[in-house]
Order: C-alpha cells, then sequence, then structure tokens
C-alpha cells in the first residue's frame, strides 16, 4: 500500500465535553459521517451524537454462535458415528442428546472469541500509527483534560476551508489541520 | 451559544453534556402516582374474558371424562396462577437484595401480584377436598390400602410399594400441615413486605440519606434469608401437587425448575404492565427504555435458565436410563406426546430466546408487548406437558376424539388467568405505581443515554 499522503483531517480542541457533544451533534446535522470524538474518559452523551450504537458487533456474535454450534454438532457427528463409533449402553451412534452440551460450549466459545476479535478488528486494532499523534495538542490532552472531534478528510463534505469555518464557529481552542 | 468555556472540570461533564446536547435534564416526578383510570377497563375485559371461560369450562361438568380432566385443568391453571403469585414474591426480595433501578420500577406491580395471595388461598381448596381423584398417595392412605389395590391390580408393585414409603410426607395430614406452613410462611412474607413498603413511603425522614439506608438495610435483612426459606418451601409444595402426580419418579432440580418458571412469567407479567401502563401518566414519565431493556435482558436470562434445567434434567435421566426414572419421559413424549413435547421446546423456549437474543426488540414497547403475551401463553403449554402426561399409562391420551375433556386444558387456564388479572388490577389500582422514598426514584427521572 502506497503511503498515505495530505489531510487526515481538522482537529478541533475543546474545554469541555458539552461543548464537543455539541458541535459533535451539528456536524451530524450538518451531514458529516466520517468523523470521531476523542474524550479522556467515556463520554456516552458523544457516542450518542455519533450515531455509534449500530455496530456489526451482534452479528459477530451471532455468526460465531452459529459457527459453534455447527462446528459442535458436526465435530460430535464424525466422532460418534464415523471416526470413533462406541456402543455406549446401548444408545444409537446419532444420540442428539448427548451431543448438546458440548455443542453449546462450543457456541458460546466461538460467539465469544468472534465478538472479542471482532471489536478489536472493528477498531482498526492493532495499530501502530495514528495521524492525529502529528497534532502537537492532542497525545497530551486526549489522556487529560480535553475534548477533541475530528473531522476527518475522506468525508465528502470535508473542504479545508469550509469545515474549518464551521468548526470554528463552536469558538473551539484550536482547529488544527491534521497531516498523514 | 451559551457555552460555557470555564467549565474544566470533569466532575460536571455529565451534567454540561446534557445541557449542550439538547437534552432536558431531570423529568419532573408526576403529581399523582396512582394507576390511570383506564385499569378498570382492563379489569372488567378480563372479568368478561374469565366468566366466558369459566362458562365454557362448565360444559365439561357434562361429562364423566370432562369432569376428570376438569380437575386436572384446574390444577394447571392453579399452578399458573400461583407461579405468578410466588415468582413476584420472590422477585420481590431478589429485588430487595439486589437493587437496581429494574427492581424500583417493577416494585409495585410486584407488590400488587403478591396481593393476589388470597386468591391462592382460597384456590388450594378444591384441590385439598378433591385430592383423592388426582393423587395416588391420596386415593389410598394405609398400607393395607395400598396393598389390596395392588392385589385389585389398580397399581403396580413398585406403586405400591413407593407410595408406602412417601407416606410420611404425601399422605392427608402431612400434606394439610405442610402446606399450611408453606402458606403460612408466603403469607407473613407478603404482609411484611406490603406494609414496609407503605410505611417506607410514609417515613418522615423521607428523602434523606437515612431514611434511606434504614429501609434498604431492613428490607435486605428479611429478604435475604426469606428467599432461602422460599426456595424450600416452593419445592416442598410443587413436590407435593404437582412432582407427586408420579410417585415413582423422584428429580432434585424439580422446585428449581419451577422457580425459574417463575421467574419467567412473572417477569412477562410484569414487563407487559409497565408497558401497558406507559401508555398513560404517572408510567410515561417514569418508565424508561432502559429500565424495559434490563427487565428483557433478565426475562432473557431466565428464558436460558428454564431450558437449561429442563435440559438438564433430562440429559441425565436419558444417560442414566432407569426404569423408575425414565418412564416418567416416556409418558412425556411417546404416542402424541412428542408435539407437544417439540411445542413446548419451541415455544417455551426456540421462539422467546431466538427473539430476546435481538437488542431492538427488547427496547420496542410494541413488540415487546407480544413477546410477553406469547411467554404467558408458552407457560401455559409447559404447565400442561408437566401435569397431563402422569395419568398416560397407555401411551395414547393424547387425541380428541371421545377425549374431549382434554381442551378444558385451554379453557379453565385461561378462565383462572383472566381471573387472577382481574384482582392483580384491583390491587394495582391501591397503590401509587412508583415507591417515591428510594435513591433511585431520582435516577428513573434522569435523561436515557442511548446504550
Amino acid at each position: 500500500m502506497p503511503p498515505r499522503e495530505g489531510v487526515y483531517g481538522l482537529l478541533a480542541e475543546f474545554n469541555t465535553p458539552s461543548e464537543l457533544v455539541h458541535a459533535t451533534e451539528h456536524a451530524h446535522r450538518a451531514g458529516y459521517r466520517r468523523m470521531e470524538c476523542y474524550t479522556p474518559y467515556p463520554v456516552e452523551e458523544a457516542a450518542e451524537a455519533l450515531r455509534f450504537h449500530k455496530t456489526r458487533i451482534p452479528l459477530m456474535c451471532l455468526m460465531g454462535g452459529i459457527m459453534g454450534l455447527t462446528t459442535g454438532f458436526l465435530l460430535e457427528m464424525w466422532i460418534n458415528v464415523w471416526g470413533y463409533p462406541l456402543n455406549i449402553r446401548g444408545t444409537p451412534l446419532f444420540s442428539w442428546a448427548a451431543f448438546v452440551i458440548p455443542e453449546y460450549e462450543l457456541t458460546i466459545l466461538f460467539a465469544g472469541l468472534s465478538t472479542a476479535f471482532g471489536m478489536i478488528a472493528q477498531n482498526g486494532l492493532p495499530q501502530l500509527y495514528h495521524p492525529l499523534f502529528n497534532a502537537p495538542n492532542f497525545a497530551n490532552g486526549a489522556l487529560n483534560d480535553k475534548f477533541f472531534l475530528c473531522l476527518e478528510a475522506n468525508d465528502p463534505r470535508f473542504s479545508v476551508t469550509e469545515t474549518r469555518t464551521f468548526l470554528e464557529q463552536f469558538s473551539p481552542v484550536s482547529v488544527v489541520e491534521v497531516d498523514h | 451559544m451559551a457555552l460555557e468555556h470555564d467549565n474544566h472540570g470533569m466532575e460536571l461533564a455529565g451534567n454540561a453534556a446534557h445541557a449542550g446536547h439538547g437534552h432536558h435534564g431531570p423529568a419532573v416526578l408526576p403529581s399523582v402516582l396512582t394507576a390511570p383510570e383506564v385499569v378498570k377497563t382492563w379489569r372488567l375485559r378480563a372479568l368478561v374474558v374469565a366468566v366466558v371461560f369459566a362458562a365454557i369450562s362448565a360444559l365439561f361438568l357434562l361429562t364423566e371424562d370432562g369432569r376428570t380432566h376438569l380437575l386436572r385443568a384446574y390444577l394447571a391453571g392453579y399452578m399458573t396462577c400461583f407461579n405468578f403469585v410466588g415468582g413476584s414474591l420472590a422477585l420481590l426480595m431478589v429485588q430487595y437484595v439486589s437493587g437496581g433501578k429494574w427492581g424500583l420500577i417493577l416494585r409495585r406491580p410486584l407488590e400488587a401480584m403478591t396481593r393476589t395471595f388470597p386468591l391462592i388461598l382460597v384456590g388450594i381448596l378444591p384441590i385439598l377436598f378433591l385430592m383423592k381423584k388426582l393423587y395416588l398417595w391420596a386415593a389410598y392412605t394405609t398400607k393395607a390400602e395400598t396393598l389390596d389395590a395392588y392385589h385389585k391390580g389398580l397399581i403396580t408393585n413398585e406403586q405400591h410399594l413407593d407410595i408406602d414409603y412417601r407416606h410420611v410426607m404425601l399422605a392427608p395430614t402431612p400434606v394439610i400441615v405442610q402446606t399450611v406452613l408453606v402458606f403460612g410462611f408466603i403469607s407473613f412474607m407478603i404482609w411484611l413486605l406490603n406494609r414496609w413498603s407503605l410505611k417506607r413511603d410514609q417515613d418522615e425522614a423521607a428523602g434523606t440519606l437515612g431514611s434511606f439506608d434504614k429501609w434498604r438495610v431492613r428490607f435486605e435483612n428479611v429478604s435475604g434469608p426469606a428467599i432461602v426459606f422460599y426456595v424450600i418451601a416452593l419445592t416442598d409444595f410443587v413436590i407435593i401437587f404437582v412432582k407427586s402426580l408420579d410417585i415413582i419418579w423422584a428429580s432434585s432440580v424439580y422446585g428449581l425448575q419451577f422457580l425459574v418458571a417463575q421467574g419467567y412469567g412473572t417477569l412477562a407479567v410484569g414487563i407487559l404492565t409497565l408497558i401497558l401502563l406507559s401508555r398513560y401518566e404517572p408510567m410515561k414519565s417514569l418508565f424508561r427504555t432502559t429500565e424495559q431493556h434490563d427487565l428483557g435482558k433478565l426475562m432473557f436470562a431466565f428464558t436460558m435458565l428454564n431450558i437449561y434445567l429442563t435440559f438438564a434434567e433430562f440429559l441425565i435421566i436419558w444417560s442414566g436410563n432407569i426404569p423408575d426414572e425414565i418412564t416418567y419421559y416416556i409418558h412425556r413424549i411417546q404416542g402424541g406426546w412428542w408435539t407437544i413435547c417439540t411445542l413446548d421446546v419451541i415455544c417455551h423456549w426456540v421462539i422467546p430466546f431466538s427473539i430476546l437474543l435481538s437488542r431492538d426488540i427488547k427496547r420496542s414497547k410494541n413488540k415487546m408487548i407480544w413477546v410477553a403475551t406469547f411467554m404467558i401463553g408458552a407457560r401455559m403449554i409447559d404447565i400442561f406437558w408437566l401435569i397431563e402426561p402422569a395419568w398416560n399409562k397407555t401411551g395414547d391420551t393424547l387425541h380428541l376424539i371421545g377425549n374431549y375433556g382434554i381442551l378444558a386444558y385451554i379453557t379453565v387456564p385461561v378462565a383462572m388467568i383472566a381471573l387472577w388479572a382481574a384482582y392483580y388490577l384491583t390491587q394495582l389500582s391501591k397503590r401509587p405505581l412508583l415507591n417515591v422514598n428510594d435513591p433511585h426514584t431520582a435516577e428513573l427521572l434522569e435523561p436515557e443515554h442511548a446504550h
């Protein structure tokens, strides 16, 4: 992949979460979608303003669960019917009731793992480089007491000049242009 | 633009964020907290259903076969209602011990459900008077009688020996003593918790931290041990009146299975009540989607726990394959009963489980009304499957022709649940719908976050 160049986005810094949420809400209303909030602690209202709650994690969990169920069933079927058929106290080789526990365990295991790894993948992790750290005020502020809104350049509505004007109407501490 | 630039503190973050976000801040506690007038209409409808279905049920009195099934169906309906009352008491005590906003919003409906106990108290009388027709241990009360019945071929040798062996617990006098003890304990707890709940609101120091702590500790201290006693009492009660329909079979998880079924049914009724009430004040301002979601999750847990216990019991007995135990399942699986067994698994577990997996459905008011109603209906299938096959010795008791009495399992429980519902709604109108002297009251009025 060729190295990305140019502007990553515009980063607005706020002193309070309420300003951040306010600006995010307005940005959403103005049609911006490719944006992210960075806060030193979870701010639920910011997630709400980003309309963050519809993620693919539940689907991944469900798919993982179904895969686990199928794996458990096929595993038990193969072992008991073809792989190592054993006569256990005269019950049929295909005794589905006895298969349920391993199926259940594998369902939970696969669902849990796909949720955890799915979440990590959806977050874009592991990530060794993030352009935002090029902004001088970001690293220290986002870990302490500053609240950031980044409108990203890959948003169709993004324009270096207009977006800057848009962000400045919320009186941020600063608006920094972040390079890749 | 009224944004505060000097507001650096994290401690202000919550409120400040609300203000900047266009939220309105905490809602105001409605001035009238009693149930809306519409509850009376619902009660009238429930009564009409009860009368109509009772009238249809009365037709079964005309035939011998109808009369037999009528009594068994009465037991099914009685146990369904008992599960609502017992479950509400158990859940009431659990929420006092666990705390949480879901518990506060559900508290008054649960209390109203517990106060329908007089119906349960009176309802046991027909079963006690006619116990000879239902239970072998009541039909043959001495060793001489069981031996005689065995010689006449009325019972098997196994049944004869088991009845003799279990007479210490299962005979008319011990059963009445146990019923009195169980009902005594349950009614005392219901009386105490309902009384304290009113006193808590009338507390002179209401609204202070001291008052909150005093009542919280008091309720906790009583509820904790009482939950343990309740589980023991419940196990005893269901062994006597349901399990002993099959005198030979025994299962150590039987009481817990009913306990979970109680949570299942009671939560369905509770959620249904809250959602229907939330169309009107005061619940309109009090019942938030967050609490509905929490209750939905709890109900989902009970759905899962129910199949877990039921299936574990089956799996262990199926693996053991001992004649004494497996016959219980053979009677419930073979013949036409396979249909009912499958229907029970599908309606009582597969459908509610799959539906409640969805977060959106748990948060939707309209959809949850149907889910809760469906789950109450599923309880009726489950109790039918537990009770009626006890008389399935020949493997072909599930058919309609010449066996129309079996339809009583539909009409009688519906009539009883409707009657119970009418009584419940009466009780619900008697108190404010929210226990105000609780720190969670303020939290219920806060605006919601999207989670």
